[in-house]
């Protein structure tokens, strides 16, 4: 072979260079729809499923590319407003609540409303969610799952031990059946101590006295609610629950109680529906635990909501805004959204979804016809620890007064109370 | 390579890194303190509204709690780094066999990042897991160290954790300053018949009180800095008893997308560093002119 002379090797290399070049001008006809996401759940369960959403994304012949960010939504939210000032915002991104108002502001996002009509999606999903993904009047995101936030989980050898026979349904019954857990040497309440944890104690506490209260309260911040009885009560109740729970808790999430909970040591755990794919992913069975509404001292059980929806920016690339179109249309089938709640243990963002279906529990079933009779009665809150009724500054602010509240005994809840209409006033 | 072209590769060596570096930090302390006099929450705007967020920013419970830890950790810090680093270098100063040895193992907690040492101290201060649940094991019932979880005493868990890393650190600055002790000073004091003791007292310490100050700075602002060591440990918690200002400064900035008062936030922590570091910064000058004239 004759030994390569400097000519024919920067004929090779330069021919090497335009190869590519070569290929993509073949492809160019062919728009391959792609689609980058950025979300928090890297993890457990919320992983699995956002993995499966994925696999789904590529069976319809997308390509698929998610870069979860590890913690809660505020890590993905820095990663994400790095992204829109870098100019380069992802297709989907996580968001919800206020936020989805707030960031539509700073970015350019998609309108989406055609698609939606298309799918005839408006009308099957609650008036709350889906006012919230229309900030300016257009739909700009689409909403995934719903969690009941107010859910109480009984450990089954917990109630056991503590010879109960029902669950509590108001306050006052549940008072009882926790003092009567401690009488059996149990911790009744578990709690991670984390603020959110703390934050959303509240929440249920004050949800479950009054829905319309907290919605006055929490919701649109007036003041008068929040100088109400109502609300001096839930802190009372929240004094409480800071009682009954492990007092060598310190900031740790509240999975770590879950092997005790499932062993009977710990009896009651108030939490969203998510805690339901936990504990199946922590090894237990259904028939470990029994789930239903959190109490509620008056009415039916009322529905405090947590919602996770996707947000669309405005990319400019023909394969990104070919992916977003692919995307919308499979969140908006129903049986995608069956396919995710499964997974995680939330209840589809649509209410026409059937949930007697095989692989749904009695807590899904029991949380989405509760979904249904709340918006007909008009008894659907949304959460504030999990930053749905406020945006993020009002909402730490307040936390802060709670989660301080939670830990610190020395508090009255009178006290309480005006810390957190201070709180509220100078976030303002 | 003619003599001309050398000095200015050595000119540019020095001045374009030395420009960069200080540069970035200079226009960014600049952009910060301008963001502050701001409006910004999600997004830098750029319209002026005078003190408004530090007035927001001072009023938070947050903000003040901060404040009121930054002095307990700080002086708790400073005071127990300074005294176990002395009291390791006296020892170590007394030629033992090991002294090398020793001296790796005392600096070894140096190496090791703030975060492990918060997370491996949050399990030992457990009550349920560490050091009370160990005391209980053995028999001892009646023993209680649940500073982790009361928050009025979670904060002095803050000062053992950030104590044992930083002792190794003044350990070995001092050893350096009791080894620079003239020799003629000490023998001069065992011929006056002082024991060990007066003569640590009375000759030793009062001629390496420079590195006391220097100590003291070095740890003060470590003190101020403190984040990682926090988030670690303790999370902020229980409640928010055991905030410190990078804390409250990340809290505003990235957990409630309010750059304004973040930035606000960051040029109060700003201050109180140079509250620390100007006093020190005119003792040296004071120093170097009395050394001039002398």
């Amino acid at each position: 072979m004759p030994h390569p002379t400097r000519r024919r090797l920067l004929a090779g290399s330069a021919a090497l260079v335009a190869a590519p070049a070569i290929a993509r001008a073949q492809t160019a006809g062919a728009v391959k729809p792609r689609v980058t996401v950025i979300s928090q759940w890297s993890a457990g369960s919320d992983g699995a499923a956002i993995t499966a959403l994925g696999k789904v994304f590529e069976q319809h012949g997308g390509i698929w590319q998610h870069n979860p960010v590890p913690g809660f939504t505020t890590e993905m939210m820095n990663k994400l407003r790095a992204e829109i000032l870098a100019g380069d915002p992802p297709a989907i991104s996580q968001l919800k609540g206020p936020e989805i108002a707030a960031w539509s502001k700073i970015a350019p996002t998609v309108d989406i409303t055609p698609w939606v009509k298309e799918a005839g999606f408006e009308t099957k999903v609650p008036v709350e969610l889906a006012k919230s993904c229309q900030p300016a009047g257009h739909w700009v995101a689409l909403p995934l799952q719903v969690y009941r936030i107010n859910t109480l989980f009984l450990s089954t050898k917990g109630m056991e031990r503590a010879k109960l026979t029902k669950a509590p349904t108001t306050w006052a019954e549940f008072n009882e059946a926790a003092a009567k857990m401690k009488a059996a040497g149990m911790i009744p309440l578990a709690n991670g101590g984390i603020r959110w944890d703390d934050g959303m104690k509240f929440e249920i506490a004050l949800a479950g006295i009054d829905p319309d209260v907290y919605r006055r309260a929490i919701m649109q911040l007036d003041t008068d609610a929040l100088k109400s009885k109502q609300v001096l009560a839930a802190f009372e109740q929240t004094r409480r629950f800071a009682d009954w729970m492990n007092p060598n808790i310190a900031a740790q999430s509240w999975p770590v109680n879950l092997p005790a909970f499932m062993k009977g040591d710990m009896g009651m755990v108030l939490m969203g529906g998510w805690a339901q794919g936990n504990l199946l992913r922590a090894g237990a069975t259904p028939a470990d635990f029994s789930s239903g509404p959190a109490p509620q001292d008056s009415g039916p059980p009322c529905f405090d909501l947590n919602a996770d929806c996707f947000m669309f920016w405005k990319q400019k690339a023909a394969d990104l805004q070919a992916g977003q179109k692919l995307f919308a249309g499979i969140v908006m089938q129903p049986t995608v959204e069956e396919m995710y709640s499964k997974i995680t243990g939330s209840i589809p963002a649509r209410t026409d979804v059937d949930l007697t279906a095989e692989g749904f529990t009695d807590g899904q079933r029991n949380s989405a016809q509760n979904l249904r009779n709340a918006i007909a009665e008009k008894r659907v809150v949304l959460s504030l620890a999990h930053n749905m009724a406020q945006p993020n500054g009002i909402t730490a602010a307040m936390i802060d007064v709670l989660t301080e509240y939670v830990h610190n005994s020395t508090i009255t809840a009178a006290e309480g109370q005006k810390r957190l209409i201070n709180a509220v006033e100078s976030a303002q | 390579m003619p003599a001309g072209v050398g000095r200015l590769l050595t000119q540019l060596a020095i001045w374009v890194p030395l420009l960069i570096a200080a540069g970035h930090v200079v226009l960014f302390t600049a952009w910060t303190t301008w963001v502050s006099f701001t409006p910004s929450t999600l997004l830098p705007e750029y319209t002026w509204i005078g003190l408004r967020n530090y007035r927001n920013v001072m009023r938070t419970a947050n903000f003040q709690i901060a404040y009121v830890n930054l002095v307990i950790y700080g002086i708790g810090f400073v005071a127990l780094t300074t005294a176990l680093g002395l009291l390791l270098a006296i020892l170590l100063d007394q030629r033992v066999r090991a002294e090398n040895a020793l001296r790796t193992i005392f600096l070894y907690p140096l190496a090791v990042s703030f975060v492990v040492t918060g997370t491996v101290w949050s399990w030992l201060l457990n009550p349920g897991l560490g050091i009370q649940k160990l005391a209980h094991n053995i028999g001892w019932t009646g023993f209680r160290f649940d500073w982790l979880v009361e928050p009025d005493k979670a904060i002095y868990t803050l000062i053992l954790a950030g104590a044992w890393q930083g002792a190794g650190f003044a350990m070995a600055l001092f050893l350096a300053g009791l080894r620079s002790v003239d020799t003629d000073l000490l023998k001069a004091a065992q011929i006056d018949g002082a024991g060990p003791w007066r003569t640590y007292r009375r000759v030793v310490l009062p001629t390496i009180w420079p590195i006391f100050i220097t100590v003291l700075v070095i740890l003060l602002q470590f003190a101020i800095k403190t984040f990682d060591l926090v988030r670690a440990l303790t999370g902020g918690g229980p409640g928010i008893s055991t905030m410190l200002p990078a804390l409250v400064v990340y809290d505003f900035m990235f957990q409630r997308g309010e750059l304004g008062r973040g930035s606000a936030a960051a040029v109060l922590m700003l201050l109180s560093l140079v509250v620390v570091l100007a006093p020190y910064g005119l003792y040296v000058r004071w120093r170097r002119r009395r050394q001039a004239r002398a």
